[in-house]
């Protein structure tokens, strides 16, 4: 994820010159940035123009982008990306609520610790999905379903991610503060949250990646509305153009929920308590 | 510890040392035995009826069942056998296009917006449009482990390869190293940490996706099994067939991945911190 984001530091880097070139940089970087889409569009609409494809197998990006656009027109986007992210806003608070204090419960004690560590793989091992087939028999095919199944995937890796940032903080700054006559509160607020901040903002990162295709996966097979509903539905009647629409329109959410939230309070973590990510 | 202790403080001490150590080795048993206690317990309490929750010995003999009748290694088999074709499909291609991209800054900065596209979409996203194209089997869950699988490995292997200090490279080309003999000799031994911290994490990734896809895209299968099984409201063949999978997951690292980052690790000694609290 991080690839050749240094060069793009380099480029973000104010420049001595007028603010008109500035402008035209950054112009020039967004088209950069599309030119690499705009090559696979080409050879994507070349295959489909030269091959005589059913409209079942290939479409034309013309008609997926009018696809998306009588989607977005007629509402109904709105209302399956709405429920999508509901469910992956409300996964990421409960797990965040319920796992960073059991993560710190655990990563308290080195013997807690050692013991959940095993049970927590195992728990990584089986992938939510695994068990969608007995969460369905328990509450149905309903959003309780596809929430149970991202909070189960998105917990275990904050809940691990939380208890080793907890066990990386070094004893004796915990020592120092309660000889200077701290409280239990202060601990944890001054040294505990802040020390295993970092992690677990990492822990997070990595378990809306694993949530959110838990989230796309559910869906599919619960089919009560959001975007794994929307491209699998579409299978059955063979409606690529919406296939395809739905994907590109899933790519971009994640692309901009990473970017434009989770990528921005993990650099301020770092930046703020300088704590080098692992 | 001291050498004039008294024998018998010294075999106390000896004693409670190995208690330590034994403790020390089973702890991790311990949230494995919690939760079969409260579900020994539930079952006993609550007597809810087989299909919500089915009791450890239906569980036990049913894998015992699917292990006598030869069910269970076919699918066993079935599933590994997909995931080491889609694995070292997206190994080698992962490593060559990470060296590829790793070794130039420009390639790396115009291909870096559509890597960060297909890789939100990597994956499940990809189901339902594979199977209209492939159809249900093996190729389409090869194809979707090794779109997991080569992500993670193409980003840690560019990534090890943009980390290898210069200074390496220069050396052995000063001293009259070839291309070849730079990049056998220090890029891979340098990037090979990353690589294979890839390798762990993507076989990971790939297992959750193939079991997500195994769900409704193949005709066997761990993920089938599961899947049929909840047709007929066999949970006991649920909770059997996720037991499976995370043991088969654990096992995997355990035995299979760990050993060999650990090896190569301590052979180049690039060691990070976290992976030895591992």
């Amino acid at each position: 994820m991080n690839l050749a984001s240094a060069p793009h530091a380099l480029a973000a880097r104010p420049l001595p010159v007028q603010a008109g070139l500035a402008a035209a940089v950054r112009q020039l970087r967004g088209v950069k940035i599309l030119f690499p889409f705009v090559v696979l569009i080409a050879i994507w609409w070349t295959i489909q123009a030269t091959g005589n494809f059913a409209d079942r197998v290939l479409v034309s990006p013309k008609r997926v982008f009018d696809t998306v656009v009588l989607l977005i027109t007629h509402g109904v986007l709105a209302e399956y990306v709405s429920t999508s992210l509901k469910m992956i806003g409300i996964a990421t608070v409960v797990s965040i609520l319920l796992g960073v204090p059991i993560g710190f419960a655990v990563g308290a004690n080195r013997y807690a610790a050692r013991s959940l560590e095993g049970f927590l793989r195992f728990l990584q091992g089986v992938s939510g999905i695994a068990w969608l087939p007995l969460i369905i028999i328990w509450f149905g095919f309903t959003h309780t379903t596809t929430l149970a199944v991202v909070i189960y995937t998105l917990i275990v890796p904050i809940i691990f991610n939380t208890m080793v940032g907890a066990r990386a903080i070094p004893e004796h700054y915990a020592l120092a503060l309660r000889s200077l006559g701290a409280r239990r509160l202060r601990l944890i607020t001054d040294v505990y949250l802040p020390g295993a901040l970092p992690s677990i903002v990492v822990g997070l990162r990595l378990g809306m990646g694993y949530g959110w295709r838990a989230l796309i996966a559910a869906e599919m097979l619960v089919r009560q509305g959001g975007l794994g509903d929307l491209i699998f539905g579409a299978r059955t009647s063979g409606q690529i153009d919406r296939i395809i629409g739905g994907m590109i329109i899933i790519g971009t959410l994640y692309v901009l929920i990473d970017r434009l939230l989770v990528q921005p309070i993990e650099n301020l973590t770092v930046a703020r308590w300088g704590v080098l990510r692992k | 510890m001291s050498v004039q202790a008294p024998a018998i403080n010294n075999i106390t001490h000896g004693t409670r040392r190995v208690l330590d150590r034994l403790t020390w080795m089973l702890v991790p048993a311990a949230p494995f035995l919690i939760v079969l206690l409260i579900w020994v317990m539930a079952t006993g309490i609550l007597h809810p009826s087989k299909e919500t929750l089915p009791p450890v010995t239906d569980v036990i003999s049913s894998i015992h069942e699917l292990a006598v009748s030869g069910q269970l290694t076919t699918n066993v088999i079935a599933s590994l056998y997909r995931l080491l074709l889609g694995s070292i499909l997206g190994i080698v291609t992962g490593v060559i296009g990470g060296f590829i991209v790793g070794l130039n800054r420009k390639i790396a900065e115009t291909l870096n917006p559509v890597v960060v596209f297909f890789n939100a979409i990597s994956g499940i996203v990809w189901l339902p449009l594979m199977i209209t194209w492939l159809g249900i089997g093996t190729a389409l869950a090869v194809f979707l482990i090794w779109n997991t699988v080569f992500f993670i490995v193409f980003q840690n292997a560019a990534l090890g390869v943009q980390l290898v200090p210069e200074v390496y490279e220069q050396g052995v080309r000063a001293l009259g190293g070839s291309r070849w003999q730079t990049l056998r000799s220090v890029t891979l031994p340098g990037a090979l940490p990353y690589i294979l911290t890839g390798i762990r994490t993507g076989l990971g990734f790939g297992w959750r996706a193939l079991i997500a896809a195994e769900l409704v895209g193949a005709a066997s299968g761990l993920g089938t099994m599961i899947f049929d099984a909840a047709e007929y409201h066999r949970s006991d063949i649920i909770v059997a067939g996720c037991l499976i999978i995370g043991a088969i997951a654990i096992a995997m690292d355990r035995w299979l991945l760990l050993p060999i980052e650990r090896r190569t690790v301590q052979r180049w000694g690039l060691v990070v911190d976290a992976e030895k609290e591992r």
